[in-house]
């Protein structure tokens, strides 16, 4: 755009066809050599490892000796292993379990910081410093606050007269407590986004309903919902994404168990190539992840798209 | 009238409620781990996990440091992070120029391709990852950790290209007009301009690279190169029961993120929002 202003203001008095070609090839060259680095890592560290990752999910490979072909077996493996199934259903549960709650408590932090007050900004960088945490250091104190009997959260609730479980030893609550992990670190951040689009919408929208005679909820539900969906659209597809990716804070607090009751996908992938040397398989199954996310990510374009207005260019 | 207003105190004073208690939470994890973190070991569970460490000894820390090269962790760490940075905040302002202002063949169907490589899970790409460098015998050195990341990511380059096509771009058909070329453009005009998406590149990107455990856990496995969260996890496994060595350690890796982030926080909360909208 600019370039053709640009290339009009320099070459219209002498407006020859050849300076004109000369010129677009010179932005052209000038464009590639910029993009060089980003195009190299891109296509070295991205795309071939793409391309590599089904090549080798048709081999067997321990990482050391040189991968053997063995057709589909892995994929014959992966629809037969029961522990891949489970892998996938636990992380489908971690997901359930973080993004409703997250995305609620996002959304009220928002709604309660979208208004002219003292302080607004001093809560918005108090609610993004958990973005920042390590997960690894979170798992370390998640574990010290949930020791059974004696960490913070049971002595909490024994003061309340009741006794707490062993959280991470128990099959029922290990996946919550590491779920909970993820909605401290992600509320406010998401509360962020959220806000940013709260701010978007038009304050006379709002002047107009109230003059209607609509009450609170109504307007909540008939305007800020739907014209927040772009905001929401992102923060859900974004987190998604992520939470589907689950690995340090089960590494560090459960490694996947009590049982298989934490293995997430990537943990069982990590496991399959790193500890049990079949790489190939879990090739495999990383192509699993990838699919699933894939297909999670279309059904939410497919419904957000149908419902919002909205540019994605 | 009067009974609106008293209302709405009343709506206030939930608000903020509700704010604090939020803010607390945020916060409390942080200030525990470093009140503890000065803490001797007997008094880091049930009632005594709430007191202050008064009076505060070091000797955690001591302790910590007498088993462990921490220090090792934090410079290694911290070369991997900052050469990343940099990488990806030179690479990426090239790219995202490129990809927002001139005009080349094949510029649409590349950028898809970058947008749509965004939605790769990371373990896919570091098995084969894992194949490359070790073809290249990179595995287990810095290079092995750098390399894949330091040339910038797609999400990078859409943040950045977004920033971009929202300066005017009369300022730089001025400057062509002036004889300024694509490199003196870049440098005199959009740099300037851009501060605020820049640094919350440049946070986002070295935040990522200090907390990420899976690839360098995978590509590293000797002392020499060894980074902050493998470090971390690694004690987590051995000392799992020895709080007062583990919550210091925790402390360390958490500290220094928030310290740089409160340096940049005017920039960046303004435009981690900004990213999130078109």
């Amino acid at each position: 755009m600019s370039a053709n202003i640009a290339e009009a203001a320099t070459s219209a008095p002498v407006a020859t066809g050849s300076r004109a070609r000369s010129r677009r090839t010179r932005t052209a060259f000038e464009a590639y050599l910029l993009l060089a680095p980003s195009l190299f890592g891109f296509l070295a560290f991205l795309v071939a490892p793409v391309v590599i990752v089904f090549v080798l999910s048709l081999f067997s490979w321990n990482l050391i000796t040189s991968p053997q072909f063995v057709g589909l077996a892995n994929y014959r493996r992966m629809f037969t292993d029961s522990q891949s199934w489970h892998a996938l259903l636990n992380t489908a549960y971690y997901v359930l379990l973080n993004i409703p709650l997250q995305t609620v408590l996002a959304l009220l932090l928002a709604l309660a910081l979208n208004r002219k007050m003292r302080g607004s900004k001093f809560f918005r960088v108090i609610f993004v410093l958990p973005w920042m945490a390590m997960p690894v250091a979170l798992g370390v104190i998640w574990n010290w606050f949930f020791d059974p009997r004696s960490g913070i959260i049971d002595h909490f609730i024994s003061m309340l007269g009741f006794t707490g479980p062993n959280w991470l030893t128990s099959t029922t609550w290990a996946m919550p407590v590491i779920a909970s992990v993820n909605v401290w670190q992600y509320t406010g951040y998401t509360m962020l986004f959220l806000l940013a689009g709260l701010q978007a919408i038009p304050q006379q929208v709002y002047e107009a309903a109230a003059i209607d005679g609509t009450n609170a909820l109504q307007r909540f539900f008939r305007i800020t919902l739907p014209l927040l969906r772009p905001s929401m659209f992102f923060v859900l597809v974004t987190n998604i994404i992520g939470s589907f990716q689950q690995f340090d804070t089960v590494y560090v607090m459960t490694q996947g168990g009590p049982g298989q009751s934490t293995t997430t996908m990537n943990y069982y992938i990590y496991q399959q190539a790193f500890q049990l040397f079949h790489a190939g398989y879990a090739a495999t199954l990383s192509i699993l992840l990838f699919a699933v996310i894939l297909l999670v990510t279309i059904v939410q374009f497919r419904y957000f798209r149908k419902r919002t207005i909205y540019d994605f260019s | 009238m009067a009974t609106k207003r008293i209302g709405r105190r009343v709506n206030g004073t939930t608000v903020y409620l509700l704010l604090a208690v939020g803010g607390l939470v945020s916060i409390a994890p942080y200030l525990m781990t470093l009140n503890a973190a000065f803490k001797p070991q007997s008094t880091l569970l049930s009632t005594q996990a709430w007191t202050p460490a008064v009076p505060a000894t070091w000797s955690n820390f001591t302790q910590l440091w007498q088993q462990y090269d921490m220090s090792g962790f934090i410079v290694h760490t911290t070369i991997v992070a900052g050469v990343i940075t940099i990488g990806q905040l030179v690479f990426t302002t090239m790219a995202a120029y490129a990809f927002a202002r001139l005009d080349f063949p094949g510029r649409e169907p590349l950028f898809w391709a970058f947008i749509a490589m965004m939605m790769v899970p990371q373990i896919v790409t570091l098995i084969p990852l894992f194949l490359i460098m070790s073809h290249l015998q990179l595995i287990d050195t810095y290079r092995a950790l750098i390399l894949p990341y330091v040339f910038g990511t797609p999400y990078g380059i859409f943040l950045v290209r977004q920033y971009f096509q929202t300066i005017p771009a009369d300022l730089e058909a001025a400057a062509r007009i002036d004889g300024a070329g694509t490199w003196a453009i870049l440098r005199r005009i959009m740099l300037p301009l851009s501060k605020p998406i820049l640094a919350t590149l440049a946070t986002i990107t070295f935040v990522n690279t200090w907390n990420s455990l899976l690839w360098p856990l995978m590509a590293t496995s000797s002392e020499r190169d060894e980074v902050v969260t493998v470090g971390v996890a690694a004690l987590q496994g051995q000392f799992a029961s020895e709080l007062h060595i583990l919550l210091p350690a925790a402390a360390v890796a958490l500290l220094p993120l928030v310290a740089i982030f409160l340096l940049f926080q005017r920039h960046i909360v303004r435009s981690i929002a900004l990213t999130g909208l078109k």
